[in-house]
């Protein structure tokens, strides 16, 4: 078989998996503290016995995330918390401790600061953050530090990841190499991040993984017809 | 093709974006109301390559792996804890929580519901009632022949007789807090009900502790920013544009697929 089709079905794949990378930005554009994905291309050198030395293939060799600042919008929730420039919050799932931007946080019923799926919000020192039920006006400063009448209730821990993150859905990221305290975060309260995909950006980009899948399966068609008439030579011969 | 059921996850929140919205936008007018917000978290990723791998003996990694996502899902509609303008309507039944509180009115199952709505009424008994007909919990009965009643901002309400100057006290509403406001269940008819998210109501005097003050004849207007919803409404519907954008475009690329043969 020609090896033209196949580096072109290489193409074709990793283009499906950009179509999905883009699909998924577009529709997390409202998510809070969502971060847009970019997918990276590599080509890859593949053998091909001893009269052609080598052929290239593309393929989809991994991510990167944008993690450029989302637009902050004021809600004016009394938990609702924002990073502005670099940071992460930290929430402790059943998976273990987990990075969010999304700071869409509540009190639960034991007094505790959660996030929307009712995970447990983390101070510096990697314990729970309690709200007595008797504070009454809650402010949040720039560093995370919780008061409530002139009492020191806590902090929010803002830290920052060690080596590579991955995703681990619920807009929170797994740090496998451990993450370190940031020393100036600026934590605003009554404000969350928004997403921070582009949806112009998004749009070019599905436009042209479109476009390049069509000219691909162009190129395979064309391909086939080129066999197709080479067979057909050596029957007439 | 992934990417058709992603795009679908992303119409399908944007409609949600969009049903809260116009609960909001009708609810524009309803004493004490508090607007909701849609709020979204991204759904699980596969991993195709997992970041960190070991690529070679001399332990050479792949430093950002494949992680393709699949979609949107909501994550919680939750309200928004605003003050609502104080309207004057100089009615004696009507009341405003100028705070957090709730008023505590007893259901006919006997069950306890939570209000912030304060346009309450005189029943044939003179009990008070809101407009539904449910007493207050505190069960305040106001004598047949008071000439007025008066509730101060903590709570006393006061009875005044004729030919009698001093008033006489006939009972005290008290206000209701919960530790998670928004952990409480809407019931509809402006009513809450207390849950396990929410805590255990926490029964309080007035002016104190942060539960509000109550406001003889003012009510609490609606939370609802309006301009803030049509705004928020204009992006849900570009939002929604977009992700059937990503459908037609899936679609014409497994179009092309067919077209090859």
């Amino acid at each position: 078989m020609s090896n033209a089709v196949y580096a072109a079905l290489t193409r074709q794949a990793g283009l499906m998996q950009e179509m999905q990378v883009v699909a998924n930005n577009l529709a997390n554009a409202s998510t809070t503290g969502y971060k847009a994905d970019r997918a990276v291309f590599a080509e890859f050198l593949a053998g091909n016995g001893e009269d052609i030395e080598h052929i290239s293939m593309g393929g989809l060799a991994g991510h990167q995330f944008d993690l450029e600042q989302g637009g902050l919008r004021f809600t004016g929730g009394k938990f609702d918390l924002a990073i502005q420039g670099e940071g992460f919050f930290m929430t402790d799932t059943p998976d273990g401790v987990r990075l969010t931007r999304a700071g869409h946080f509540l009190v639960s019923a034991e007094g505790r600061l959660i996030d929307a799926q009712g995970n447990p919000v983390l101070n510096p020192a990697g314990g729970a953050i309690l709200i007595p039920q008797e504070a009454g006006e809650v402010s949040i400063a720039g560093d995370g530090t919780i008061s409530a009448d002139g009492q020191v209730l806590g902090q929010v821990g803002v830290v920052r990841p060690e080596g590579q993150i991955m995703r681990a859905g619920n807009t929170g990221f797994n740090a496998p190499e451990g993450f370190a305290p940031v020393a100036n975060a600026r934590v605003v309260q009554g404000a969350l991040e928004q997403s921070n995909v582009a949806p112009v950006l998004e749009v070019a980009r599905m436009i042209e993984v479109q476009r390049a899948y069509e000219a691909g399966q162009a190129m395979m068609d064309k391909e086939d017809q080129r066999l197709s008439r080479f067979i057909e030579t050596l029957r007439q011969l | 093709m992934k990417s058709l059921q992603i795009a679908a996850t992303g119409m399908a929140a944007q409609q949600m974006r969009v049903d809260v919205i116009s609960n909001n936008i009708a609810n524009m007018s309803t004493a004490a109301y508090r607007p909701r917000t849609a709020e979204f978290s991204d759904l699980m990723y596969q991993q195709y390559l997992t970041p960190g791998t070991i690529t070679s003996q001399v332990g050479t990694i792949v430093p950002s792996g494949i992680q393709l996502g699949t979609g949107v899902k909501p994550s919680t509609v939750s309200m928004e804890i605003t003050q609502g303008a104080l309207r004057q309507t100089g009615a004696e039944l009507d009341f405003a929580i100028d705070g957090t509180g709730f008023l505590e009115v007893t259901l006919p199952s006997g069950e306890s519901a939570f209000t912030r709505d304060g346009k309450l009424n005189r029943s044939a008994d003179g009990e008070v009632v809101t407009k539904d007909g449910y007493p207050l919990a505190d069960g305040i009965i106001i004598p047949e022949d008071a000439r007025r009643i008066s509730v101060s901002p903590d709570g006393e309400v006061v009875a005044y007789f004729d030919n009698e100057v001093e008033g006489q006290p006939i009972g005290a509403i008290s206000l209701v807090r919960f530790v998670n406001e928004k952990g409480l269940e809407a019931m509809g008819d402006n009513m809450f009900r207390e849950t396990e998210a929410s805590g255990a109501a926490n029964r309080l005097v007035p002016s104190s502790d942060g539960v509000g003050m109550i406001r003889q004849g003012y009510l609490e207007d609606s939370g609802v920013d309006v301009v803030k919803e049509i705004s928020d409404l204009i992006e849900a519907q570009r939002g929604y544009e977009l992700n059937s954008k990503v459908i037609t475009a899936a679609d014409e690329m497994l179009a092309a697929t067919t077209r090859v043969r």
